[in-house]
């Protein structure tokens, strides 16, 4: 029986940005493979290329060096748009600021993806409706970001990154503004949606946050500077 | 018949008092009856039944007497409307005797030019040609064709005034369509990061630039038709004219929309594609 096909599979991944002052190397020759249903997280100092590499995990942006995979699929071969399918249906955004969009109500925020990517409209209310009783928002569907906390917003926007059913839930920061109570209850959240089969990979600075995560990987200047610790080996 | 003259700008010189006309005038036939444009009435403080004495010289030489009848307001000119219409209508024959050189034989009876007016105007190309063909020393020029000359250059006047106006406003809402464009840049990078594609950004930013454009342009012109009678009689109490200076038609309002559209909706679209042609990251970055 064959291994299944890793999510996300980055080998010898580099990115180097041209500035006006010279070229910045922001990630040099990383390697990392995510498997379906894993929970990795990666800390480090700021400035150390977590966002970068997070955003080559997420098709966000392409590698300058080195080969990315998603699915099997090499992702510097495809376009803006195909990168854009695959953000939409195959991985989920968490952010340290939530990115709500704040004209929509937290129901709307949360359709809206599932609109895009063309699901029928009850099948839309259905999951929206059950996604937001399991963020435990249920009551609040028809609040705008305005006038919900900072950790319902994070709820709200961990619904929506769960929308369309990814594969990989990527995650930057997502306690970064949220009290030490809020953190863990979002913490306990990303264990269950981990628990329910999607795959996780959190950059944080947060300690406990991080302590969560099966696989734990240290990053500094650009490169992954330990090697991985796995919980419980 | 009385002759129209509302081109003549005669200077009528009222040179004497009414009692000194009335004396002057009772020695004789009672005088002939004229009409005095309300801004003369007003002007020399004149009254209907008055007598009063016109001259077509500046000195007043050869004055006449005649009797105001009434009182007319002047059909407003649009090339002169700052000017006062001091004017005075009379019957032919009187504006005859009163301006024909006394030393020249026949004189009395010559007509340079005169005024026709039509029941309708379209027929003044063949009435032209038949009363040409009838009257073949007479030249025979329809006034109207093509349309009032005065109208014409206000035409034109008005387009070059529309086009500047167009071309400046449109570089404005284009610098503040990529304004509102950029102070959005988060929301268009997170739709982008979520997986959005852009034309469905686009086609929400064309129907946002339609829906603005729709209500500028009904805005628009309801502000136009609110302060209309506003304007002209403003502008009709400054020059003391009956002219119309701004009216919103149906056809005005339909053009004013039909170009506001296309203009509000390429601006929006322009301004989201220059935003949208950004890398994702670059969007988000604060």
């Amino acid at each position: 029986m064959s291994a299944p096909v890793a999510i996300v599979e980055a080998r010898g991944v580099g990115k180097v940005y041209p500035m006006p002052a010279g070229p910045v190397e922001a990630l040099r020759d990383v390697s990392l493979t995510v498997a379906p249903g894993e929970y990795v997280a990666i800390s480090g100092p700021s400035g150390c290329g977590k966002s970068t590499l997070l955003h080559l995990l997420g098709c966000v942006d392409t590698p300058t060096a080195g080969s990315l995979l998603f699915e099997g699929h090499p992702v510097r071969a495809m376009g803006e748009e195909e990168r854009s399918r695959i953000r939409l249906r195959r991985i989920g955004f968490v952010f340290q600021r939530f990115y709500l969009l704040p004209m929509l109500t937290a129901w709307e925020n949360v359709e809206l993806v599932q609109s895009e990517a063309g699901m029928p409209a009850a099948e839309r209310r259905a999951r929206t409706r059950e996604l937001l009783e399991y963020v435990g928002l249920g009551e609040r569907a028809g609040h705008r970001p305005s006038q919900l906390s900072g950790g319902e917003m994070q709820r709200v926007a961990i619904a929506r990154a769960l929308a369309n059913r990814p594969g990989l839930l990527l995650a930057d920061e997502p306690t970064g503004e949220l009290d030490d109570e809020t953190g863990e209850q979002i913490g306990d959240l990303f264990d269950r949606v981990n628990a329910d089969g999607t795959a996780l990979v959190i950059v944080t600075h947060n300690p406990a946050l991080a302590a969560r995560a099966r696989r734990r990987l240290a990053m500094r200047s650009g490169r992954l500077a330990a090697p991985s610790v796995v919980a419980g080996s | 018949m009385i002759a129209s003259l509302r081109r003549l700008f005669l200077v009528l010189a009222l040179v004497a008092s009414a009692r000194a006309a009335g004396a002057a005038a009772g020695a004789s036939d009672p005088p002939p009856d004229i009409l005095v444009s309300r801004g003369l009435m007003r002007e020399r403080g004149l009254s209907v039944g008055q007598i009063v004495m016109l001259s077509a010289d500046a000195r007043g030489a050869g004055a006449r007497p005649f009797r105001i009848a009434g009182v007319y307001e002047p059909t407003p000119d649009p090339s002169r409307f700052t000017a006062k219409r001091l004017e005075a209508r009379m019957h032919l024959p009187d504006l005859l005797g009163l301006t024909a050189d006394p030393g020249e034989a026949g004189a009395v009876d010559a007509v340079g030019a005169i005024n026709i007016g039509l029941k309708d105007p379209a027929d003044a190309g063949a009435f032209a040609r038949e009363l040409a063909a009838r009257a073949p020393a007479v030249s025979v020029v329809p006034t109207a064709a093509g349309g009032d000359e005065h109208f014409v250059i206000i035409e034109r006047f008005h387009m070059a005034i529309s086009v500047v106006t167009m071309i400046g406003s449109t570089a404005f809402l284009l610098a503040l369509m990529v304004i509102r464009a950029d102070e959005r840049r988060e929301i268009a990078g997170l739709l982008r990061l979520l997986g959005l594609r852009r034309r469905r950004i686009l086609l929400q930013a064309l129907l946002e630039g339609l829906c603005i454009a729709t209500a500028g342009a009904v805005f628009g012109v309801m502000f136009a038709a609110a302060t209309q009678g506003a304007v002209n009689a403003f502008f009709q109490w400054r020059y003391d004219t009956t002219l119309v200076f701004v009216r919103v038609t149906p056809a005005i309002a339909a053009r004013c929309v039909a170009l506001a559209l296309p203009l509000g909706v390429m601006a929006g679209l322009l301004a989201s594609w220059t935003l949208l042609r950004r890398p994702v990251l670059d969007l988000l970055r604060r």
